[in-house]
């Protein structure tokens, strides 16, 4: 018999490694692109989650809205539903990183593919992460935002991986000032600057941490993520089993050489045919192209087919359910519910704290687009379930005052969109005077830094003629800060900016935030009483 | 009593006058300061620069120039909280028609530097005219001695030092703890490391900072000035049309003049006497003869 690779599946494998290579490259640019480019709006930079199903279910169940946009998730579900996961395969970006370090992995000879048992009760983790997830929204605990692929992806990029980049970049430049090719260090300075890099976080480290381990468990499976724990590629899943697309391999050309099965990248073992998991194939051709007899075809295929399923065990899914239901009470025992938390300063147009912790997925978006850097992952601040969700942290960064990027990039509505006469009035917190810390109070001189920071006009900040008495037995009449709590929208400017740069003389607080009736200090405070009109 | 005072200063500017020699050098002919008025700022800007002698008499041919105008907001040009971007795009054309061979203008923001940068309208009118408008540096910082009085050293960006001719293009605002700012209080947006100390004792910050960068050229933007609720205002009531440029080599008299715009008399501005006394220039306006124009 005659030994060759099929010329047309070779060429399919190529299309869909530069399909990958565009859709990540398209991902990178948006990430890249989400900052302030000189325009109060910004484009669909967070077009990627609404095609996403996963995230679509699942805040939809969690908050009982259904935010439009994700009507393009359909779309996923269509393709999925009538041609198979081609969207794991050629689009998403996740898949398209696990695969490419499976490749190296497996270049490196650090991975060796191999044939797996048929019973493979691995395949099943993602489905039971599914359930979970799923329904844990349904008692509208969102955490979907921890597992889902795109949520998680982005995340990273933003808090670990374009830090490490800036970090590495900003050393090299400083290398080529010690080089003495200060134009060069000039022009690439430049460079990163434009592209706003020089973002930190305050988990960077733990989520770098988190995103390695997924990267290299490719060490033992290629595409481990993909494999055994995407619950987004299960939900897919579940829609490919009606794929047109089918698997078949050729008895009078196959030798029974096993290669197809041995490097499928998501085990769905197209040989023995039979054994083919329509729902775990994600349309790669690796072993159309690999099969050296060309013995392996897709061919169009309606009708009922009967092919192998993964182990779901029913025992397993109605415990995993339950285990799930049993979890979410879990997630709601936390202070945060019934007493505001003071540092919990979340970005402006942020819905009601309830309502947001069912919508944000933690994808980062706003901490991306944030220009001060203010916008910072959430550890306890806002309880379990909102590890990772975005809080305004004044010491590090502020909210600038005619700035409403973050509501235009959150893909789910958990910040509702504002235009910049909207943002304005929104009052996210009120700023405090340490005035046992504060130089005029405690020194008897000037300073005034805060007044001359503070955005609003008038200003929030007044200065006032206040008599000190210091060490000495002197007296002085410094002006000295005061604030005006109905002007002051808790931008934390003045924190940020705020000379006693240890433990600041000033500081925010979240009481007095538009979205919450209740983290009020005093009824008759003129200010809105409400985010302008209500999110739907 | 007002009168007195100023009679009194006249007499002790007099005694200090010898300490400025540059200005009894130019004194005889040519004006300390130009102001011109008129609805276009860039015609009014050609205008003080032509009363001025020209451009010629500041930058020559092949000079690497500097512009140092404020940018330190994230405000649109009509809140007056940064300089008039017609102004800076006006002072780089000149530049290079006076033979410059690289105009460069930038500034230390307060505010996210491409936010101010772009919202403020001068990066784009300054590229437009030809001139290089990079974002401060960190690299390019450099701890240098100041000599000043109260500031021996601090972080500079090598930028405004290095270049052959350096010009200051303030705006006039409203400032909370110095009244007014203008261009000597400037050069805080040429320095790096902690700025927000330095407004513990600002007039002599203010001052060793001017003695220092000491600009060939001031220019001081009152097209639209800032009345209220300074430096970065935010209404449309806080800013007050003046429509007028000024300029000159003494950055004491400039900043003296602008006081003005506000009703201010510049002797009741501590750091305008303090730069009187260390030579920086002439704070007495009686002593400062004005050239007025209209376009």
């Amino acid at each position: 018999m005659k030994k060759e690779r099929s010329k047309k599946y070779r060429a399919l494998q190529f299309l869909r490694i530069l399909s990958q290579t565009v859709f990540f490259g398209l991902f990178i640019y948006l990430l890249f692109g989400t900052r302030f480019t000189g325009e109060d709006t910004i484009g669909r930079v967070e077009i990627f989650f609404h095609f996403d199903p996963l995230l679509a279910l699942a805040t939809t169940l969690a908050s009982r809205t259904f935010f439009t946009v994700f009507a393009l998730a359909g779309i996923t579900v269509l393709v999925t539903a009538v041609a198979g996961r081609y969207a794991c395969g050629w689009v998403c970006p996740f898949g398209a990183l696990h695969q490419f370090f499976s490749y190296i992995f497996k270049k490196a000879r650090l991975l060796k593919p191999r044939k797996e048992e048929k019973k493979e009760k691995r395949l099943a983790w993602k489905y039971y992460l599914l359930i979970f997830v799923l329904v844990g929204s349904l008692f509208t605990v969102d955490l979907v935002g921890i597992v889902d692929p795109l949520s998680l992806l982005y995340r990273s990029f933003v808090t670990a991986v374009v830090p490490w980049l800036s970090h590495v970049f900003s050393s090299v430049i400083g290398l080529f000032y010690v080089l003495r090719l200060g134009s060069a260090g000039d022009s690439l300075s430049q460079f990163f600057s434009t592209l706003s890099l020089n973002q930190t976080f305050q988990q960077g480290f733990l989520l770098s941490l988190i995103f390695l381990g997924l990267v290299f468990l490719n060490l033992t499976r290629e595409r481990f993520w993909c494999r055994y724990l995407c619950p987004l590629g299960a939900l897919l899943g579940l829609f490919a089993r009606w794929s047109v697309a089918k698997v078949r391999v050729d008895r009078e050309k196959c030798i029974d050489c096993n290669l197809c099965t041995i490097h499928c990248e998501t085990q769905a073992s197209p040989y023995p045919n039979e054994e083919w998991r329509t729902h775990e194939c994600v349309y790669c051709y690796t072993c159309a192209a690999i099969c050296p007899t060309a013995a392996v075809s897709f061919p169009v295929a309606t009708g009922p087919e009967k092919f192998e399923v993964v182990d779901l065990s029913r025992r397993k899914l109605i415990l995993t359910s339950a285990l799930a239901a049993v979890a979410a009470p879990f997630f709601k025992i936390t202070p945060a519910r019934t007493r505001a938390a003071d540092k919990l300063i979340r970005p402006p147009g942020a819905l009601p704290e309830p309502q947001f912790l069912q919508k944000c997925v933690k994808c980062g978006e706003c901490m991306k687009v944030c220009p001060t850097n203010a916008l910072q992952p959430a550890l306890g601040e806002a309880g379990p379930e909102g590890i990772w969700t975005p809080v305004l942290v004044p010491r590090i960064g502020y909210c600038e005052y005619y700035c409403s990027l973050c509501t235009q990039v959150c893909p789910t509505g958990a910040i509702k969109e504002l235009s910049i006469e909207q943002k304005i009035k929104v009052v996210i917190g009120t700023a405090w005077v340490k005035k046992d810390r504060c130089i005029p109070y405690v020194l008897g001189s000037p300073c005034i830094v805060c007044e001359e920071h503070c955005p609003t006009s008038p200003k929030a900040i007044k200065l006032v003629k206040t008599e000190i008495r210091l060490a000495d037995g002197t007296t002085q009449t410094p002006l000295a800060p005061v604030i005006n709590l109905d002007l002051c929208i808790g931008c934390g400017t003045c924190e940020t900016k705020c000379p006693v740069v240890d433990d600041p003389a000033i500081y925010v607080t979240s009481i007095g935030e538009t979205r919450s009736e209740k983290n009020r200090l005093l009824l008759e405070i003129l200010r809105p009483q409400a985010l302008p009109e209500e999110p739907r | 009593m007002r009168r007195r005072d100023f009679l009194k200063n006249m007499i002790v500017g007099g005694a200090l006058f010898r300490v400025s020699p540059s200005l009894l050098a130019q004194a005889s002919d040519t004006p300390h300061l130009v102001m011109a008025q008129g609805e276009s700022p860039a015609a009014i800007t050609k205008e003080v620069m032509a009363a001025l002698g020209g451009m010629k008499s500041f930058v020559a041919r092949g000079d690497r120039v500097m512009i140092k105008p404020n940018i330190s907001w994230d405000r649109t040009p009509e809140l007056a909280a940064c300089t008039n971007p017609e102004v800076v795009k006006t002072l780089v054309e000149l530049c290079f028609d006076a033979g410059a061979k690289e105009v460069t203008v930038m500034d230390h923001t307060v505010n996210q530097a491409q936010r101010c940068y772009a919202r403020s309208g001068i990066a784009e009118a300054a590229k437009a005219a030809g001139a290089k408008v990079p974002f401060v540096n960190t690299f390019r910082l450099k701890k240098m001695a100041l000599g000043g009085q109260w500031l021996k050293e601090w972080e500079v960006f090598t930028d405004f030092v290095e270049a052959d001719k350096l010009i200051n293009l303030p705006i006039a605002k409203h400032h909370s703890l110095t009244r007014l700012t203008m261009g000597m209080k400037n050069w805080l947006g040429a320095v790096g490391g902690n700025r927000n100390q330095l407004h513990q004792r600002i007039d002599e910050a203010m001052v060793d900072l001017a003695a220092f960068f000491k600009p060939e050229l001031t220019v001081l933007d009152a097209y639209r000035i800032l009345v209220r609720n300074g430096p970065q205002g935010g209404r449309l009531s806080d800013v007050e049309l003046q429509k007028t440029v000024v300029a000159g080599v003494d950055p004491v008299a400039v900043d003296a003049l602008g006081a003005t715009f506000f009703g201010i008399n510049p002797q009741e501005l501590p750091y305008l006497k303090m730069a009187r006394k260390r030579g920086l220039g002439e704070n007495n306006l009686e002593k400062i003869r004005v050239e007025k124009r209209t376009v």
